[in-house]
């Protein structure tokens, strides 16, 4: 549902695309366990990202069942179980990052804008503060750099610096998948740096129109010189889309370069797809295809 | 250690080419110089030599040696006329921090095209990539001719535009012709020639 990290279903094979959907499951699952039935609408692709991964770090053993799906009772769907911490922290990095997502709403918009997330935040907070106890270290990393990045973006700070503090965070959080003495620990610390920086990246890029339309900050704004534009004309678009697209590839390859190093068991296949070609393209459907604009008809003929 | 045949990704029965392409195939993938200004670099060169020496094992076994792939250069080589040497040993023995602190203290009269490509190197592997890339183009502006500015500002350049990940837009999927294509656009040719009675290709 939410997330920008995403594998290129078409460049998978059917069994790994039918494990990554099996993850996915199981990670709702775990969340409607844990927080209860709402917090599984703080369910995203990025965390689900974050579960394969934890899982192919430490290799843990997994398990498939089938069974019915929690929402839908006439579904039935696979769950792919595992005995570790890993959805469980999944699932509690889900509802952190929705939390600091909903305050921040409310600092950029205004009033009437963020009453939905100002409605949602107490109860939005309480299961944070639950998440915070169970994992006290990935609370406070998210709590960390959601207040760097505050600060940088208060400061008009440039896309480098902007963009540092999620990608310290995604750094953070997997090189600490990784024991201390694990040799893949600099290369995973990197893939999350890179990855943390893409994510934020891409969500400015997507945010990019909207921003200029509220006069809200945007790093990309002053970096392509679009100061006080309202409206961009479609050959400015393209020109920014394209600029922005750059500085993605770019992180995009080190993420990449970064990921060739990891050895990954169990679902080594599917980080891969996404590091070399999910990234891709996401790229391709925001910047270049706006298939969030398009209606549905349109979408199945790309 | 390992078995070469697992390293290299290939059969113990593949061919003599199968070799030599897998292994050009994974020395392109983890070539040293993607790796030269990252810190994952000796993690990067311990994978080369592992794919080097399968490599080796192999072509042992088969006939007698074969070259490899030369090491790389790194772009940040110490032995030459520069007035940062003390900065450029810094980056090289990874102690970035330090390099940046010297740097940063560099009044902005004397700040040369040295300088930019070195603070530019320092931010690339810290992972600024846009100041990196700001900072390589200005190295090159102030020293156009300078072939180790503008390799790292080519190397920026080229993943920007989607060689090594990410989208690139210029690349057209649909409409690209190549060797299969030619080939079997020939051979069709020929059919159809041969059928009104003619031939366009003997051997066909």
């Amino acid at each position: 549902m939410f997330g920008y990290v995403r594998p290129n279903k078409a460049e998978m094979l059917v069994k790994e695309y039918a494990q990554y959907k099996a993850a996915y499951c199981q990670l709702c699952k775990t969340l409607g366990q844990e927080y209860g039935p709402l917090a599984r609408m703080a369910l995203s692709y990025d965390c689900t990202f974050y579960a394969l991964l934890a899982l192919s770090v430490t290799g843990g053993a997994v398990r498939e069942r089938r069974a019915r799906c929690v929402c839908n009772p006439l579904k039935a769907c696979v769950y792919l179980e595992a005995e570790g911490e890993e959805y469980k922290k999944a699932a509690a990095l889900c509802v952190l990052l929705t939390f600091h997502k909903l305050r921040d709403d409310l600092g950029d918009r205004s009033f009437f804008r963020s009453l939905g997330s100002r409605m949602l935040l107490p109860y939005v907070g309480r299961k944070a503060r639950k998440a915070e106890g169970r994992y006290p270290l990935l609370a406070q990393a998210a709590a960390e750099a959601m207040e760097a990045q505050r600060q940088a973006e208060a400061e008009r700070a440039g896309v480098d610096p902007c963009a540092e503090p999620t990608a310290r965070l995604l750094g953070t959080l997997f090189a600490e998948l990784a024991q201390p003495e694990d040799r893949q620990r600099p290369a995973l610390e990197r893939f999350g740096y890179f990855l943390g920086r893409w994510v934020y990246l891409m969500d400015a890029a997507d945010d990019l129109r909207e921003d200029l339309r509220e006069g809200a900050f945007n790093p990309f704004i002053r970096r392509l010189g679009l100061e006080g534009k309202r409206e961009l004309a479609p050959e400015e678009r393209q020109a920014a889309e394209t600029a922005c697209n750059e500085a993605l590839n770019a992180t995009a390859a080190q993420a990449a370069l970064a990921a060739n190093l990891l050895e990954l068991e169990n679902f080594g296949p599917i980080v891969r797809n996404v590091a070399e070609k999910g990234l891709a393209e996401i790229q391709r459907e925001i910047l270049f295809l706006h298939v969030k604009e398009k209606p549905r008809r349109e979408l199945e003929k790309l | 250690m390992t078995d070469p045949y697992k390293v290299l990704g290939v059969q113990p029965s593949a061919s003599d080419e199968e070799i030599k392409d897998a292994y050009r195939k994974l020395a392109k993938k983890y070539h040293p110089d993607q790796y030269a200004e990252s810190p994952l670099k000796d993690l990067a060169d311990e994978k080369m030599k592992e794919i080097n020496e399968a490599y080796d094992t192999v072509t042992a076994q088969r006939r007698g040696g074969g070259g490899y792939y030369n090491g790389a250069q790194n772009p940040v080589g110490g032995n030459r006329n520069s007035g940062f040497s003390d900065v450029r040993s810094l980056i090289m023995s990874g102690r970035i921090a330090d390099a940046e602190q010297i740097l940063n203290g560099v009044p902005p009269e004397r700040r040369n095209a040295e300088w930019y490509f070195l603070k530019g190197s320092v931010l690339y592997r810290r992972g600024w990539l846009e100041e990196a890339k700001d900072h390589f183009s200005r190295a090159c502006q102030l020293d156009p001719g300078n072939g180790e500015y503008s390799a790292a500002l080519n190397q920026a350049m080229n993943q920007r535009g989607g060689m090594y990940g990410g989208y690139n837009p210029n690349q057209s999927m649909n409409g690209s012709c190549n060797t299969c294509d030619m080939c079997s656009g020939l051979l069709l040719a020929d059919c159809c020639c041969e059928c009104m009675g003619g031939d366009l290709i003997r051997c066909c």
